[in-house]
């Protein structure tokens, strides 16, 4: 009998089962994988990410194999913002979300799956943590309507059968905990983007790249082994059209977005991988938890990659997770208290004006022109510059920075004028071309 | 099969086939039960995606019954579908709902294009969206006097009736017999025009005697009236600071003094809201490099749409530490709450000791218009000769006026003590209706009660559907509210039975229920 199963051994679950296990309970974490290993991901870490691991004694481990900037280059048709998480927000919200702000730091970083979720399934294990890999659940265990333990095969075939106070369900967006529960969907938006991605040696432009024009954008990213992630990602509604060239139609992205950066790729980059993709992106919610089973990460909320948020969500679950269900395996709350305080802080309206935040930018549509003067009145405005960064990272409220007075403000301190920028010159026009899928 | 190991992820062949090339292949054959080809194409499928749908069994694609029969092909069929066609085919979505419910007023704000006509059509078209939706909360209209309970038509020309909480008459002075007196009396004795400037000839003997009345209500003596509430704010910033001075202002304060303050002088800083330590660091850092200019710190006493107040005995106190002055804006509180009507300065016990008070007599005192008080004779002079509002305004009308100053009379009687027990009667029965029913209102009890919804799809919906069910209640959402803080404000009046508040708890809760329904939305409605 284990105090916690959880079901998925990634960002989710490797570290549930890792903090878990640092309380001192009773744990076995199980993924179908086994490690090193990748998974579908844009894998990026924002600096609360970064702050979630050095919080638990993992960053040193990730940044030694691991390239960190702390500022980074947002740029959308053209205008360019720079700037990075500043402290004082990364701190109040350590502070709002769980109690404490210890470990803050500012970088941010790619890391590659098959590096991280190792550093993370090994780190559990050490906690204590009993890791099964290769370890497949077929069957969750219900007695009187409660979750109360798994059954599977291992990869030897043979069939095991473990119980636990409570099942941990970390499995990812198709989680298998959610579909054997037959969990509705809420809050379904099915406007997402499609993603495909793949890794460049032979350049190193320093911090990471964020561009946007039109309906579609790219990124490119310094990863591990002195490569750069270079993604490029537009709306679900192309995708099919985009399918039809894959490696042509990246390059085609890459020019049209950022001719700058498709250059460099182009003529100093070296592909070393196949090129990988995804629209399996619409974003949901599911109900958080039920008798006997809780769910982390992915698996109760997907989103779109847009505004690569993924892994770094799944670690805020898991240190919401591990510390509700620490008070009730401790004894101190009932598991109602516990699960009611987890949910209060995932279902707040903070997160549903992110979650909102995001759906409405996977659905990819050009920037207003309201939007791309804004981002004009940001520039030499570093700290508004750097707060607005902090919140498309969830870092900081959306309400905040999205305010009447603040937006009017901003307007009226701006440093630079639109004329600058060849997007003004017929917006119209331009916002005619954008509407054109350019893979057609 | 350990397929996930690193030493296979590293000698893939860089010109394998793309995943989604390979579903294709693979939902090709299985709708034709070829599940040697689902296999063999399978296992070209990259680690990563057979990682990532770990519900599609890849491994076992051998082992499937051929013939379908079980079922299992479909469901594989099926899930590998979903992953790899646009989701948004699948659930089709009236599109005039999803533009009505995505977009917010912002995205309007900086329109493209030198025709200034031609480029309002984009808000417009979203107008319009909102209005077939019958989402538009705004430009409603009443077809009688609003009392506890109104009757109104919508901008589409719907009427419905319903327990009014839209009308701000705390006291419910626009039925009351002595208001409705003091408005026949003037209109009998000056008539309806004030045919001028109250610099020039525009104000009356009426005039003086409500700037006394105020005067005395709020413990300063020197009172300036303003057409508006909205004239006395801006009226105030702007003939008060320069460019070279400084406002402090709260976050959250009425957008009169947002835009006063934008108006005066570049070097506006938004403090958060009601936090007073972040004044007094923000007036160290300004005095540390400006010691020449002003510095106005500006806020409401009860906020509009939060229902809180700050700590003005030590916002007060800390201005005078560092030379700054603070401006106090009274509009919702003054008359309908605090000991005699005083309002959050009264509960202070700060009458007579704020530098510059203003307010508004279109929430309690039944009227339009504002005003301007302070101790100082030279600061009024000086108001009203810069606060352009003031000066190039028509002053407000003698009925205006004199219904004001019968307000202002009762107000401080002890039929205002009595109309002010009823309206707090209401407020705690709404408050502790909608509180016990799992609800979040914000701020603390005052007539404004703020019911928090957060999302604008969830409010917009809600409001909809409250329309038809006999509850007015006024969502605000942006620019009035940040983004995803929308809520209903709730205007509680002395006339609300404590019974009516309750059955409108109920219904509010009911449509709030529905449209979550309606939306399928799992969120609730803790702040963070």
């Amino acid at each position: 009998m284990y105090d916690a199963i959880v079901v998925g051994a990634r960002c989710a679950g490797a570290s549930t089962a890792l903090l878990l296990a640092r309380q001192g309970h009773r744990v076995l974490v199980v993924d179908r994988s086994s490690f090193p290993s990748d998974v579908i991901s844009t894998h990026f870490l924002w600096p609360h990410g970064m702050s979630y691991l050095n919080r638990w004694g993992l960053l040193d481990q990730v940044t030694a194999v691991t390239p960190t900037h702390t500022t980074i280059d947002i740029v959308n048709d053209g205008i360019r913002l720079t700037g990075s998480v500043p402290t004082d927000l990364l701190r109040e919200h350590f502070r709002d979300l769980h109690g404490d702000d210890s470990g803050v730091v500012q970088s941010y970083a790619s890391v590659r799956r098959r590096v991280l979720d190792e550093i993370l399934v090994e780190a559990a294990a050490k906690a204590g943590a009993e890791v099964r890999t290769n370890f497949t659940v077929r069957e969750l265990i219900v007695s009187d309507g409660r979750v109360v333990g798994v059954r599977g095969r291992a990869a030897d075939g043979q069939v095991f059968e473990e119980r636990a106070r409570i099942v941990v369900g970390a499995d990812g967006r198709n989680s298998f905990v959610a579909r054997a529960l037959d969990l509705p969907k809420y809050d379904e938006r099915p406007r997402c983007t499609f993603a495909y991605w793949s890794y460049w040696s032979g350049f190193d432009l320093g911090s990471g790249q964020i561009h946007r024009r039109g309906r579609l954008g790219c990124a490119v990213v310094p990863t591990n082994f002195a490569q750069n992630m270079v993604l490029v990602w537009g709306p679900s509604e192309w995708s099919r059209e985009f399918r039809a060239d894959v490696p042509g139609n990246t390059q085609r992205a890459l020019d049209f977005v950022s001719p700058e950066l498709g250059e460099v790729v182009r003529t100093r980059g070296t592909r070393e991988e196949r090129i990988y993709g995804t629209l399996d992106q619409s974003a949901f919610l599911r109900p958080l938890h039920g008798p006997g089973w809780v769910l982390v990460g992915d698996a109760e909320s997907a989103k779109d990659q847009c505004t690569a948020i993924g892994m770094t969500h799944a670690f805020r679950d898991a240190e919401l997770v591990s510390a509700a269900l620490g008070r009730w395996l401790t004894g101190e709350t009932s598991i109602d208290e516990s699960m009611a305080a987890y949910e209060g802080r995932r279902r707040s309206q903070n997160a549903a004006a992110y979650y909102d935040y995001v759906c409405t930018f996977a659905e990819m549509r050009p920037y207003r022109h309201d939007e791309l003067q804004l981002f004009v009145a940001l520039r030499g405005n570093q700290e508004e510059t750097d707060r607005f960064i902090a919140t498309h990272a969830d870092v900081a409220p959306v309400s905040e920075f999205f305010q009447a007075s603040n937006l009017f403000l901003l307007n009226d301190a701006a440093k630079e004028s639109s004329a600058g920028y060849a997007v003004f010159d017929d917006f119209a026009a331009t916002s005619r071309m954008y509407q054109q899928n350019l893979f057609a | 099969m350990p397929h996930q190991g690193a030493d296979t992820v590293t000698t893939t062949d860089l010109h394998q086939r793309d995943d989604g090339e390979l579903i294709e292949v693979i939902l090709h054959a299985a709708r034709h039960g070829d599940v040697e080809a689902m296999t063999r194409t399978a296992a070209e499928v990259s680690d990563m995606t057979r990682n990532w749908a770990a519900h599609i069994p890849w491994d076992d694609f051998a082992a499937l019954d051929r013939s379908g029969a079980d079922g299992e092909l479909a469901q594989i069929v099926a899930d590998l579908t979903e992953m790899w066609e646009p989701a948004h085919l699948h659930s089709p979505v009236d599109p005039d709902e999803e533009y009505a419910l995505d977009k917010n007023a912002y995205d309007f704000y900086r329109p493209a294009g030198r025709n200034l006509l031609a480029r309002t059509e984009d808000f417009y078209g979203w107008v319009q969206a909102r209005r077939r939706t019958e989402t538009w909360q705004y430009s409603r209209v009443l077809e009688a006097a609003p009392d506890s309970v109104a009757q109104i038509t919508n901008d589409l020309g719907r009427r419905t009736r319903g327990i009014n909480f839209n009308s701000q008459d705390y006291l419910s002075f626009n039925t009351h017999p002595a208001i409705r007196e003091a408005a026949t009396r003037a209109m009998r004795d000056y008539g309806p025009h004030s045919a001028g400037s109250p610099m020039v000839l525009g104000n009356t003997r009426i005039s003086d005697e409500l700037e006394v009345a105020l005067g005395e209500l709020v413990g300063l003596e020197h009172v300036t009236l303003f057409p508006t509430g909205w004239a006395a704010g801006f009226g105030a910033v702007v003939g008060l600071v320069r460019q070279s001075d400084h406002v402090l202002i709260d976050r959250l304060a009425h957008s009169c003094l947002q835009q006063g303050a934008r108006a005066a002088t570049r070097n506006v800083v938004r403090y958060e809201h009601l936090n007073v330590e972040a004044v007094r660091q923000h007036l160290v850092d300004i005095r540390s490099h400006d010691t020449r200019n002003g510095i106005l710190v500006v806020t409401d006493g009860l906020f509009s749409v939060d229902a809180d107040w700050p700590d003005l005995v030590t916002l007060q106190r800390v201005c005078r530490e560092h030379d700054a002055t603070l401006l106090v804006d009274v509009a919702h509180d003054l008359g309908s709450m605090g000991p005699g009507g005083t309002g959050v300065l009264g509960m202070q016990n700060l009458l007579g000791e704020v530098d510059i008070v203003m307010g508004a007599f279109s929430k309690t005192f039944c009227s339009n218009g504002g005003f301007v008080a302070s101790n100082s004779p030279a600061l009024k002079q000086y108001v009203k000769m810069f606060g352009g509002s003031h000066f190039f305004s028509n002053a407000l009308s003698p009925v205006q006026t004199a219904v004001v100053r019968e307000a202002a009379r009762i107000i401080r009687s002890p039929e205002g003590d009595e109309l002010r027990a009823r309206l707090f009667t209401a407020i705690h029965a709404l408050r502790d209706e909608l509180t016990g029913r799992g609800l979040t209102c914000m701020g603390e009890p005052s007539p404004i009660v703020p019911l928090l919804i957060g999302n604008e799809k969830l409010a917009r919906t809600a409001n909809r559907l409250l329309f038809d069910r006999g509850v007015l209640a006024f969502m605000v959402e942006f620019p009035v509210t940040p983004t995803g803080s929308s809520r209903f404000r709730l205007q509680v009046q002395a006339g609300h039975g404590p019974e009516e508040a309750r059955e409108a708890a109920r219904i509010i809760e009911g449509a709030i229920a529905d449209s979550r329904a309606y939306l399928s939305s799992a969120f609730g409605s803790a702040p963070r």
